[in-house]
Parts: C-alpha cells; sequence; structure tokens
C-alpha cells in the first residue's frame, strides 16, 4: 500500500505543495482576532475561524494555483445559530433525564453521553463537508455526498471496538472512518478515496502505542502518533488518479507541540507573578494586613469586582493560549504537513467538470456548540 | 507555471508583459478558469469597454468592470471573480500593471471585502447581544427564578440535594456525627423549630464532624451542623437559633431560587461562548448549592424567621447573634454559610439583641439533652 514505493507513471506530473504565509501575517492576524473575541465576548470566533482559513488556503499552491476558501464567517454564524435551536432543547431535556436517571441506578445516565458522542461525530462529518464544499481550487468546487448519521454510527461502533481493545483497534478505526469520509468526497467529477489501510498505520504505528502505555510519555508519543498519522493520511488520500505522498517529519511535529508546550507554561508562570503581585499590592493599599483573612475579607466586600478581576484574567490567559495554540498547531501544523506533500499524476486531475453544491455550516455550529474540534 | 500551456499564440503573448506594459492596448496575460471544468485557459487581456478574455485570439469571455470582485488569490496575484458568470470562474492576474488597470476601471472591487467597516459592525452588534444577555442575567434571571422556585417539585429538589450531599462530604470530611444521646437531642431541636416554624417539609439533618464553624442547608431539607460551630456554642438557644435561620432557608427555598440563578445565569454565558452542552455551568450549578451566598434580603428574611421562631417558642433570638459575633469577631464575614451574607454580624447581632425578650417558654433541650448535643461528635466508645 505504501504509495512510495510505486514507481510514477511517465506520463505523470509530480507537485510539491508550497506554503507562502508567512508566521508573522498570521501572528498579526490572531493577535487581532484574539483582541477582538475578548472584546465581543467570543462573538468574534466565527471571523476569525474564517479569515484563519482564508489565510491558510490561499497561502497554500498546488501546482501553481492557491486553492479558495469561499466560505463566510455569516455562514458559521447562522449554523451555529441553528445547532442552539436543536441543541438547547436536547440540552435542558438532557439535564432533566439526567438527574433522573443518575437517582434510580448510578451509571444510567452513561447513555446519553454516548448520545452526545454521537452528536459530535456527526457535526464532524458534516463540518468536514461544509469546508470541503466551501474549498475551490481551479475554479472548481470540492464536495461531499454520505450521511452524517450513516458515518456517526460507524465512528460510535469504532470507538467502542477501540476502547474494548485498549486503543490497539485505533489503526482499524481511523481507516474504515477515513475511507467512509473520503469515498464520499469529490473534487468537481473527481471521485476520491483512501488506500491507506489500518494494518499500514498499525505497522508504521505500533511501537507508540507500546510507549504510551506509561501515560507520561504521551507528550512524546502523541506528537510522533501525529507524524505518522498525517504520513499515513497523505499518502492514501486518492482523487481518480491523482495520489500523494509525504516526507513530514517526526521533529517536525515534536517541536510544534513542544513549542506550544513551553509557551504556555511561560504565560502560566507570568500570570502567576502579575496575579500575586496585583493581589497583594491590593491588600497593601486596602489594609495593611495580608493574609488569607484580608483576602476572604476583600472577596466579600467587593464579590463583583474581585469575580470581574478574574474573569478577565482567565479570558486573557486563554485568549493568549488560543494565540500560541493557533500558530503552531493551526499554521504550524498546516504549513508542515501540506509542504510535506508531494502531489503525484496531476495530469489527471487537468479536465475536471465541476459538480457539487454548497451546504449549510450546521455542522460546523453543532461542532461550535458541543466543543468538538475535528477534521 | 505554464507546463500546461496549450495555445502558442497565448504563450507568446504571455511573454510581452514582461516588458513594463507599453501601450494601453496591448494583451496582457492571465490564467482563466471558466467554472464549469478546472481547465487552465491562458488568455490576454484586453481592456475595452468591458474586460475582454481571449484565448488564442478567440474571444472565450468578456467581464463588465463593475461586475468584477476581488477574492482570494495566492501572494502578488490579484484573482478576480465576475458576479454575472458563473460563480466560480475565476480570472488570475499576475501581471502588476494589469492588476493595476483592473483596480482603476472596476469600482465594486473590494465591496465584499468587508474591512474595518465590517469588524466594527460585527463588534457594535457583539456588544449589544452582551449588553442584552448581561441585563436579563441581572434583571430577567431573578425575576424567572422567583417564578420557578414555587412550582419546581420537593421530589426533584430532594434529588439535587442528594446530589449535592456527596459533595458537601467530601469537602468536609464527611463523617457523620453518631453519638446515639446527641443524635437524638438533635433531631428534638430541629422537630421542635419545625413545628414552631409551621414547616411541612420533612428536614434531614446532620452533624459532621468538621472543625469549620459553621451551618448550612441543602435543597429538600437537608441541613448541615458542623462540630465546629457547635463547640462554640454555649447554649442550646445559640444553635436553636442558627439551625431556626437554615430551617428559614429550607422554608423559604433559596437554595432552589439561588440555583436556578446561577443555572440561568452560566446557561446564558455559556451560550456566548458557545459552550451549550454547559459542562462548566453544571459544575458551576452544583457548586453554588452549597457555597452559597445568598442575597442580603434572603439573609434578612432567614433572620426573621429565626426570630419569629424563637418567639414562638417563647425563646430569645440574641443568644445567636451572639455565638455569630463569637465566631466571626468584630469584623464578620469570614466564612460561608450562615455567617457569610451581607448583613455584618454586628447588625444582625444589634437586631437579634432588640429582638431579645423574656424567656417564657420552656427549655428547647435539658441540661443533660445539650451536653449530648455537646458530645454528639464524640466516637461512641467514649460511653
Amino acid at each position: 500500500m505504501d504509495a512510495t514505493t510505486l514507481p510514477p507513471l511517465p506520463s505523470g506530473r509530480s507537485a510539491r505543495v508550497i506554503f507562502t504565509g508567512t508566521r508573522r501575517d498570521f501572528f498579526r492576524l490572531v493577535r487581532r482576532g484574539a483582541l477582538l473575541e475578548l472584546i465581543t465576548a467570543g462573538l468574534y470566533r466565527f471571523w476569525l475561524a474564517t479569515d484563519i482559513r482564508r489565510a491558510l488556503w490561499s497561502g497554500t499552491s498546488v501546482d501553481g494555483d492557491a486553492p479558495e476558501y469561499t466560505g463566510t464567517a455569516k455562514e458559521l454564524l447562522i449554523g451555529f445559530l441553528f445547532a442552539l435551536a436543536i441543541l438547547v432543547p436536547i440540552y435542558v431535556a438532557y439535564f432533566l433525564i439526567g438527574i433522573e436517571a443518575e437517582r434510580a441506578k448510578a451509571f444510567a445516565s452513561v447513555p446519553l453521553v454516548l448520545f452526545f458522542y454521537a452528536f459530535g461525530q456527526f457535526a464532524i462529518f458534516r463540518a468536514r463537508r461544509y469546508r470541503a464544499t466551501r474549498t475551490v481550487w481551479r475554479g472548481v468546487r470540492f464536495w461531499m455526498s454520505g450521511s452524517g448519521w450513516a458515518y456517526s454510527w460507524r465512528a460510535c461502533l469504532w470507538t467502542l471496538l477501540t476502547l474494548l481493545t485498549l486503543g490497539l483497534a485505533l489503526p482499524w478505526r481511523e481507516s474504515a472512518l477515513e475511507r467512509y469520509k473520503m469515498r464520499h468526497l469529490y473534487y468537481g467529477s473527481l471521485e476520491g478515496r483512501f488506500d491507506g489501510s489500518g494494518w499500514g498505520l498499525f505497522k508504521r504505528g505500533w511501537w507508540l502505542w507500546l510507549l504510551s502505555l506509561p501515560i507520561i510519555t504521551v507528550p512524546f508519543t502523541y506528537p510522533a502518533y501525529k507524524a505518522v498519522l498525517w504520513r499515513w493520511w497523505l499518502s492514501g488520500i486518492r482523487f481518480g488518479e491523482v495520489r500523494f505522498d509525504s516526507d513530514l517529519r517526526t521533529g517536525a511535529m515534536m517541536g510544534l507541540y513542544w513549542a506550544v508546550i513551553g509557551w504556555v507554561l511561560l504565560v502560566l508562570i507570568i500570570d502567576g507573578i502579575v496575579v500575586s503581585s496585583v493581589g497583594f499590592a491590593v491588600l497593601l493599599l486596602s489594609n495593611g494586613e495580608v493574609g488569607a483573612g484580608a483576602l476572604v475579607e476583600l472577596l466579600r466586600e467587593y464579590p463583583y469586582v474581585v469575580l470581574g478581576a478574574n474573569l478577565v484574567n482567565y479570558l486573557v490567559v486563554a485568549l493568549c493560549a488560543g494565540i500560541v495554540v493557533r500558530v503552531y498547531l493551526v499554521r504550524g501544523v498546516w504549513e508542515r504537513v501540506v509542504t510535506s506533500a508531494v502531489a503525484h499524476d496531476l495530469d489527471r486531475a487537468d479536465d475536471v467538470r465541476a459538480e457539487g453544491r454548497p451546504v449549510s455550516a450546521l455542522g460546523e455550529g453543532l461542532a461550535d456548540g458541543l466543543d468538538i474540534a475535528g477534521f | 507555471m505554464a507546463s500546461t500551456s496549450p495555445g502558442s499564440d497565448a504563450a507568446s503573448a504571455s511573454r510581452a508583459p514582461d516588458q513594463p506594459a507599453s501601450g494601453g492596448a496591448a494583451p496582457r496575460p492571465a490564467i482563466y478558469f471558466d467554472g464549469a471544468t478546472n481547465r487552465r485557459h491562458i488568455v490576454a487581456l484586453h481592456f475595452g469597454p468591458a474586460l475582454e478574455l481571449s484565448e488564442d485570439g478567440v474571444a472565450v469571455a468578456s467581464w463588465a468592470y463593475d461586475d468584477l470582485r476581488a477574492v482570494d488569490g495566492g501572494p502578488g496575484t490579484l484573482r478576480l471573480k465576475c458576479i454575472s458568470a458563473l460563480p466560480l470562474a475565476r480570472l488570475e492576474v499576475p501581471d502588476p500593471a494589469a492588476q493595476a488597470e483592473i483596480s482603476a476601471r472596476a469600482r465594486f472591487l473590494q465591496v465584499e471585502r468587508g474591512g474595518s467597516a465590517q469588524t466594527g459592525r460585527v463588534v457594535g452588534w457583539s456588544l449589544a447581544a452582551v449588553t442584552s444577555i448581561v441585563l436579563v442575567v441581572i434583571f430577567g434571571v431573578p425575576f424567572v427564578a422567583e417564578r420557578l422556585t414555587p412550582l419546581v417539585p420537593l421530589s426533584f429538589e430532594r434529588r439535587l440535594g442528594g446530589m449535592a450531599d456527596n459533595q458537601v462530604r467530601a469537602i468536609f470530611g464527611g463523617r457523620t456525627c453518631a453519638n446515639a444521646d446527641g443524635v437524638a437531642a438533635f433531631a428534638k431541636l430541629v422537630e421542635t423549630l419545625r413545628q414552631a416554624g409551621h414547616v411541612d417539609m420533612p428536614l434531614q439533618t446532620e452533624v459532621l464532624a468538621s472543625s469549620v464553624p459553621n451551618a448550612f442547608a441543602l435543597p429538600g431539607g437537608r441541613i448541615y451542623l458542623l462540630n465546629g460551630l457547635l463547640q462554640k456554642a454555649d447554649s442550646a438557644d445559640e444553635i436553636a437559633g442558627v439551625i431556626a435561620h437554615e430551617v428559614g432557608h429550607v422554608s423559604h427555598r433559596d437554595q432552589t431560587r439561588l440555583m436556578l440563578q446561577r443555572g440561568g445565569t452560566s446557561f446564558l454565558i455559556g451560550l456566548l461562548f458557545g459552550d451549550v452542552t454547559g459542562s462548566s455551568a453544571a459544575i458551576f450549578v452544583t457548586r453554588s448549592l452549597f457555597d452559597a451566598s445568598y442575597t442580603r434580603e434572603a439573609e434578612h428574611e432567614a433572620d426573621a424567621f429565626a426570630i419569629e421562631t424563637m418567639h414562638t417558642l417563647g425563646r430569645s433570638p440574641a443568644p445567636m447573634g451572639e455565638l455569630l459575633f463569637r465566631v466571626t469577631g468584630a469584623q464578620g464575614n469570614h466564612t460561608i454559610g450562615i455567617l457569610a451574607s451581607h448583613p455584618l454580624t454586628e447588625e444582625r447581632r444589634e437586631l437579634m439583641r432588640q429582638e431579645d425578650r423574656p424567656t417564657t417558654g420552656p427549655e428547647i433541650l435539658s441540661d443533660a439533652e445539650w451536653r449530648a448535643l455537646k458530645a454528639v461528635c464524640h466516637s461512641t466508645k467514649a460511653k
């Protein structure tokens, strides 16, 4: 199955994917976005997500042409509002049933958690479908058929199997789900499919599974696993006869994840210093008496001021962490993954008819409402 | 980039504009995707009354300048769409001179790009949404909680109390004091207060072996007295006043009202941040059940209930005020529960003193019972 071992066809035109967006521009984009998120109590996230995707898509170049992201923030906002209309009644019912069920028997509410998990998988499929239909390359859009619920029950069964086998079934889960998603993905009239196999992923990653057993090694094995997963994923993708392979280095992924860990730790340390010095100064100014009692006193006298200060502090830290994650795990991973890819037999994608229609952003809204990231 | 170029004419045309634009009418190279297939058409641009695209000298499209819109393209490339053409038809113009020409003629090139005006609108509407939610939290939620509280069934309230009970035990060490005589004395005290206060709800009461001087209530009539407070008390009347205060909260269903209020508030805030499942909201709600700081009014009413109950029993509420003062000291208000409230302990003690009346009723607990209650947390082997 290893695509790299196949000799390229004589007629094949190969091209490495290029990424031209700079980290500095992206940093400015997400820094401005984080500030606006703070001002708008998070509502700017739809516009920021759209701007991020536009920057990533248009910064990439496949065979000399940049893909175009045609989605809009308004679509995401509407998708979110639709998702609210669906999720709020479900959530209220869930809360009430949960209390009753938990009372009747401990763990009786577990099926409800499963229900939300299934909903989340549905959202992941539909969110990918939205992104696909908003991706245009050379005047032709990507699109997806298939059903979100058909994907969802597959995902649930595979997750169950993975849990039962302590993670050993994970490669087969990944490949089965990716096959489902990819065989329903089209670039115009060109059908996508996925040729990666569970066994292929298992062979590449079984040693990482072993190394992850002492949980403490996960910060090292997880980035390595991601690198394996991306290489396997890229080399399994097919659009008609067009195929890809990837020379993504494990060290490149490791660097990104550890940069995130380092920066987030730094943010937390700085925040700890700032908060304790501000708290100390306030206590000194207020009554000259420092101690736990004085702190409680302050909380009692100005509960809203203290609460507000804590909230703002939390938001600032969360937004800083958000910037770090977006610079390294969104842009960084994107850059390293796409530039590791080489597309082969591109001439087989030279005369593709336009097909497919844009779909709504309901899936994106559900994923946002359920706090799920997935692709 | 021209590896696919099929037309030799176009290819030669594409070389010409590498020299600076000489004549306005000179054809300029660009890549055109017609939106029906993904084939790259190398086209020459002609700036006539409309933007004319020709491939190998054959006209392929004519785009009105007013219909041109800029969309995202690669670096240095102007990518255009035309709102009167197929939606995904695109023209890529890499040549700076041609880009300048188009920018000069196409008046609405950037209208779909939001820019700072759009950002301003987003910020404005978001602030309006935030203001609205804050107003609902401040005025709407307490009102709704007030109206909903009587509608919450008692059985439901008891379930909530049961859920919070585990957390209470986790925080305060959890051991229930079980010295039989003490438990009996406490039950008698609570039952006396319940009847005097005309509370229909059955009460579940426990003394917990914790050194924290406190007492508090959970929904569904659960009242906890912590041994720390019991040990600071000098008489049964002091403890009776405190328990009467908690019975007041139970009778007014303050915990349920507070829970509805906190739950509604965190739910609304969760909406803003997209946290609909309310994972954090749920935590907030259960925590607020016992980490309760009631409103000033709720505290005054619970105090009034305690005073009233003590008067009904012919006992004075003043000892309760003394006990609170003894625990908190002059500044008051260091801890949660019975002691955590906006009215300062001094004020409360003053109020209780004003309500002091000569005792007319019998002692709530006999001396022996009071001693047994004080010793309720001594392990049974002491007997």
